[in-house]
């Protein structure tokens, strides 16, 4: 961060870095970087459901009906964004098991992820045997 | 494990980890900033439909981009300090920052599709 001159912002971010991240030791940086490459990984989930949502507004208006392409486009974002904010606090609570060396807590976004994805495709697997030839 | 192996102190980006961590956690990074420019791409395919508005939507996910790439740098060097010295504090900012852009981007996308009116 370009303003770490300011001391006075800097030990208030690092009090409230301690605090989110409740004391506990520097774990090994290796896992620091793997916790951050998996929650990059799942910011790219998030953003692949966001792509997804847009693109079914923008480029299914000739095959959806508006009431069935609104809903499943909010759902396909709906879970971009449970997805994008759960990342952050799986990401959190991997770091906080890691600082005291605690197991690692299970991912709840995960059977959040595959419940949503699968409503979305039964959606269109009904949709696609409703409708007339 | 790799042991850090005499890391040169005179070059910043040299360091002993032969699982190549900081390298990956770079592309990583990289690849979000490709995943966001792609968002960004499909945000404009909504611009002649539902109006203005969605500008706010495609220079939001540029701006992340941009600031995810102008940071590279400075994450990859951190990553190379913090294993040649063996510890690291997490990087809350990042995470954060890139955390709360797709969800303000997620809500800024269900705003439009739910109240902005497809034009014709």
């Amino acid at each position: 961060m370009p303003d770490d001159s300011n001391t006075g912002a800097k030990d208030a971010r690092g009090r409230l870095a301690s605090r989110l991240l409740g004391g506990g030791t520097e774990p090994d940086p290796r896992f620091t970087l793997a916790n951050e490459r998996t929650f990059l990984a799942w910011i790219r989930t998030s953003l692949a459901l966001l792509a997804g949502g847009v693109a079914v507004e923008a480029f299914m208006a000739s095959l959806l009906g508006p009431e069935l392409r609104k809903t499943i486009a909010v759902l396909l974002l709906v879970l971009a964004l449970v997805i994008g904010g759960g990342s952050f606090f799986r990401w959190l609570n991997v770091e906080r098991a890691m600082r005291s060396n605690s197991p690692l807590p299970l991912p709840l976004i995960a059977p959040v992820l595959a419940i949503g994805g699968a409503l979305v495709a039964a959606i269109m697997v009904v949709f696609v045997i409703a409708r007339p030839a | 494990m790799a042991a850090p192996n005499d890391p040169d102190p005179g070059d910043p980006a040299r360091h002993g980890d032969s699982g190549l961590q900081p390298e990956r956690t770079d592309l990583a990074w990289g690849r979000t900033t490709m995943a966001m420019v792609v968002a960004a791409a499909l945000f404009l395919r909504w611009l002649p439909h539902h109006g203005w508005f969605v500008g706010t939507l495609v220079c939001g996910a540029i701006a992340a981009a941009l600031a995810i790439n102008l940071t590279q740098k400075r994450r990859f060097h951190r990553a190379v300090r913090g294993i040649n010295r063996e510890t690291m504090p997490p990087d809350l900012g990042s995470t954060a920052a890139v955390a709360a852009s797709v969800v303000v981007l997620a809500l800024l996308g269900i705003y439009t599709v739910l109240f902005l009116p497809l034009q014709p």
